[in-house]
C-alpha cells in the first residue's frame, strides 16, 4: 500500500531558482578551473594520448625471431580457442632450406588472417599460444577506410612492435 | 560347458579359453581402461611398454594384460593405486626424452602419450637434464609417403612389427639399444610397400606421420563419418574424417570380416576423387567447344529432347554405382522415352577388368585388380559388360559412374551424356553432363569381391548441384509429364 506524503513547501522553494543555482555550482566550478586554471577534464586527442592499463587488449600483432622469422608454428591453438572465429591459418611445412631451426619451426603458416571486425579483443589467443606468437598490442588506433583493411594477414601482423606498442 | 570367468575390478566377465587378459577386456569391452603403447590387436604381443600392467590377485608381481594369458576365476584390478603408480612411472621414464612439442607435432588431439598422461602421468617433470636428441634425424623422409621424427618415438615397435607380419615387407627395424634406440629404413627405398599409412596410423604418438595428411588439418577439428573405401572391389570399412563436409583422409576402420584394421594407401588417398577442385559440380551443357554451367532445368529439357529424338539409347552403369541406383535406374530410366534403351555394366579399370571374374588380389592382404567397388553387386542385378564390337548403332548413350569406373576409349553414340563425377578433363567428350554423388555424399550398398553386401551412410552432404539419382528421375519425370515445368519443381541443388 502506498502511503501519501505531502511536503509543504515554502515561497522560496516555489521560486526555484535557489535550487537551480546550487544545481550549477558544480557546473561554474568546472567551468571557471578550465578557463583560468588550466584544469581541464578533457584531452587534445590526435596529439594528446590518454595513457591506458599496461595490460590493454589492442592490436594483434606476431612477434617474430631475430632473422624476421614469425614464431608461430600454426599449432591452431589461437583458432581453436577463438570464441567470435575471427582467425583462420592455413598451414604447410617449412621447406627445407629455409629451416635452420630443425624441427622447432618446421610447420609454418601460409596464410595467418585475423578478421579484426570480428574479433572481440578477448586475449584468449594470446592466452593460448604456447609459443607467444600472436600478441595484442597496446594499439587501439586501428580505424580503416575499407572493410577489407580490418581483414589483417601475416605480413600485417608480422609488422614490427617494441615491446607490446 | 560354461565359460570361463575372470573378474575386472568387481564385475565378472566370461572369455574364451585362451585369450589374454587384455582380450578378455576387449570381449567385455572394457578395454579402454587399460592403456597400452606397443599392443594393438591387430599385430603380435610384444610385452615392451609395460603400459598395460595390471593388478593379478595372488599373483606376486604386476602382469602385462596384453601378454598374461587369462585364467578362469582371475581377479583382475585395472585402477587401483598400485597399478597407477606403475604407469604414472613408466610415462614419466617415456617423457624424460619426449619432446613438448605438442603444438607442431600432428598427431596432438590423438596421441596415446598425450591422453595417458593427463590420465597417468606426472603433471611435471623432475628431470633436469639435457634431453636426447637426434639432430640430424629430427625430421627425414622415411619414405614417399611417411615422414619420420625420431625425437617423439616411444619404441614400442608397432610399426616394425606391422612390417614383419602384416604387410611383409620387412623394410624397418629399430638400430641399437636402450636410449640410442633408432628406427631405420632397412633397404633405404623411395616407396616400400602399399600399405605404409597403416603405420601412420598405428604410431601411437607423432613419430611416424602420413604426408598425404601432415600439417593439413589439427585432428580435433574432424569429424570420423563410418563409410566404405570404393578404391577396389574389397570394400574396406573406413572413417572419413570431415570438416564442415570437406574430407581431409581416410582411417582404416575395424572390420574382420573384410580388412581387419588396416587399409592400402591407394584407398587411402581415393578421397581425391571427390575433394578434386576439378570435379564438374555444377550441371554442363555444351556449346561449342566448352561445356557451360547451366541450371538443372537446361539440362535436363536438352536431354530429353536428345533422347526423344533417338532410337536407341545406351544406359552405361559404371560399375562404382550403388546397386539401389543401378537397380532404380534400370526400372525407371527407360519409360521417360520411347526409345529402345539397351543397358549395360562398364569397369575397365585395373587393364581391362570387366567382370568379377576377372579380378584377382593384387597381394595377399587387400588390394585388388578391380578397382570398382560393385562389380559382383551389378553382376547380381542381372547386367551384362558392355562390349564395342556387339553393342553398337546407338543415337544416345548416357555414363553414370560415380568416379572409380573408367570410360570406354572410343564414343559409344554421337550424343554422349555424362552422369555422376567427373572432373572438367573427362567432361570434355560429354554434349552435357549431370552432376551426381559419389561414394561419400549418398548412401547405399556395395557388393565386395567376396560377396559380402555392405551398406553405407552419407559421410558429407553434396558438393555444389550434385544431386542425388532418384531426385534426378523426379525432375526428370516432371519434364516428360509436363510441357512447361516452372523452374522451381526442377531446381535440384544440394540435398
Amino acid at each position: 500500500m502506498a502511503i501519501i506524503v505531502s511536503r509543504k513547501e515554502r515561497f522560496l522553494d516555489k521560486l526555484y531558482i535557489p535550487a537551480l543555482l546550487v544545481g550549477l555550482k558544480v557546473t561554474f566550478r568546472r567551468f571557471f578551473e578550465s578557463l583560468f586554471l588550466g584544469r581541464t577534464m578533457t584531452i587534445q586527442y590526435p596529439e594528446q594520448k590518454r595513457e591506458y592499463s599496461q595490460r590493454f587488449r589492442g592490436e594483434h600483432f606476431i612477434s617474430v625471431d631475430a632473422n624476421k622469422v614469425e614464431n608461430c608454428t600454426s599449432c591452431y591453438l589461437c583458432q581453436t580457442v577463438c570464441p567470435a572465429e575471427c582467425i583462420t591459418i592455413i598451414a604447410e611445412e617449412r621447406p627445407n632450406d629455409q629451416n635452420p631451426y630443425g624441427v622447432r619451426k618446421e610447420k609454418r603458416p601460409v596464410r595467418f588472417d585475423i578478421d579484426a571486425l570480428r574479433c572481440c579483443f578477448c586475449g584468449f589467443c594470446e592466452e593460448a599460444c604456447p609459443k607467444d606468437a600472436i600478441k595484442l598490442s597496446r594499439n587501439y588506433e586501428m580505424a580503416v577506410e575499407t572493410r577489407a583493411q580490418a581483414f589483417y594477414d601475416l605480413d600485417h601482423l608480422k609488422r614490427e612492435v617494441k615491446g607490446r606498442g | 560347458m560354461t565359460k570361463p570367468k575372470i573378474t575386472f575390478d568387481g564385475q565378472t566377465f566370461e572369455f574364451e579359453p585362451g585369450d589374454t587378459i587384455m582380450r578378455a577386456a576387449e570381449r567385455a569391452h572394457i578395454d579402454q581402461g587399460i592403456p597400452r603403447f606397443c599392443y594393438h590387436p591387430g599385430l603380435p604381443i610384444a610385452g615392451t611398454c609395460r603400459m598395460c600392467t595390471v593388478e593379478v590377485e595372488k599373483a606376486p608381481k604386476l602382469m602385462t594384460a596384453c601378454s598374461t594369458p587369462a585364467a578362469d576365476g582371475m581377479v583382475v584390478h585395472t585402477q587401483s593405486d598400485k597399478v597407477r603408480k606403475s604407469r604414472a612411472g613408466v610415462m614419466e621414464f617415456l617423457l624424460v626424452n619426449h619432446p613438448l612439442d605438442c603444438p607442431v607435432c600432428d598427431q596432438a588431439g590423438e596421441c596415446s602419450l598425450q591422453n595417458y598422461n593427463y590420465e597417468y602421468g606426472p603433471g611435471t617433470s623432475r628431470f633436469r637434464d639435457d634431453k636426447r636428441i637426434w639432430s640430424e634425424a629430427t625430421t627425414k623422409r622415411l619414405s614417399d609417403k611417411l615422414t619420420l621424427n625420431m625425437n617423439r618415438c616411444v619404441h614400442c615397435e608397432r610399426c616394425v612389427r606391422f612390417t614383419e607380419d602384416i604387410s611383409k615387407s620387412n623394410e624397418l627395424l629399430m638400430e641399437n639399444r636402450g636410449w640410442k634406440k633408432e628406427l631405420v629404413s632397412v633397404a633405404d627405398q623411395k616407396s616400400f610397400d602399399e600399405y605404409q599409412g597403416n603405420i601412420a596410423d598405428i604410431c601411437p604418438v607423432g613419430a611416424i606421420t602420413f604426408n598425404d595428411f601432415r600439417f593439413k588439418k589439427r585432428v580435433w577439428f574432424l569429424k570420423a563419418r563410418k563409410t566404405l573405401c570404393d578404391g577396389c572391389s574389397k570394400g574396406c570399412s573406413i572413417f572419413a574424417d570431415e570438416e564442415k563436409h570437406v574430407v581431409y583422409r581416410y582411417r582404416a576402420r575395424r572390420n574382420d570380416q573384410v580388412n581387419g584394421h588396416w587399409i592400402c594407401d591407394e584407398g587411402r588417398v581415393s578421397y581425391k576423387t571427390y575433394m578434386n577442385p576439378e570435379r564438374v559440380i555444377q550441371p554442363l551443357l555444351k556449346t561449342g567447344a566448352e561445356g557451360v554451367a547451366c541450371s538443372w532445368q537446361t539440362v535436363l529439357s536438352w536431354s530429353l529432347a536428345e533422347a526423344r529424338k533417338a532410337k536407341r539409347v545406351l544406359l552405361l552403369l559404371g560399375t562404382d554405382a550403388t546397386s539401389e541406383e543401378a537397380a532404380t535406374l534400370m526400372q525407371i530410366l527407360p519409360s521417360y522415352w520411347q526409345a529402345e534403351t539397351q543397358i549395360r555394366l562398364w569397369n575397365g579399370t585395373g587393364e581391362g577388368v570387366q567382370r568379377s571374374s576377372d579380378d584377382a588380389g593384387l597381394d595377399k592382404l587387400l588390394r585388388r585388380r578391380d578397382k570398382t567397388p560393385n562389380t559382383k553387386g551389378l553382376e547380381m542385378l542381372g547386367l551384362k559388360p558392355f562390349d564395342p564390337a556387339q553393342d553398337q548403332g546407338f543415337d544416345l548413350a548416357i555414363y553414370y559412374r560415380s568416379g572409380r569406373a573408367t570410360l570406354p576409349a572410343a564414343p559409344c553414340a554421337s550424343v554422349e551424356i555424362g552422369w555422376g563425377v567427373f572432373d572438367r578433363s573427362e567432361a570434355q567428350r560429354f554434349a552435357a553432363v549431370w552432376p551426381g554423388q559419389g561414394v561419400l555424399e549418398k548412401a547405399g550398398s556395395y557388393t565386395n569381391c567376396d560377396g559380402l553386401t555392405q551398406s553405407f551412410d552419407a559421410a558429407v552432404a553434396s558438393h555444389g548441384g550434385c544431386a542425388p539419382v532418384k531426385k534426378v528421375l523426379d525432375a526428370l519425370k516432371v519434364l516428360s509429364t509436363s510441357a512447361s515445368a516452372s523452374h522451381e519443381e526442377v531446381a535440384l541443388g544440394s540435398v
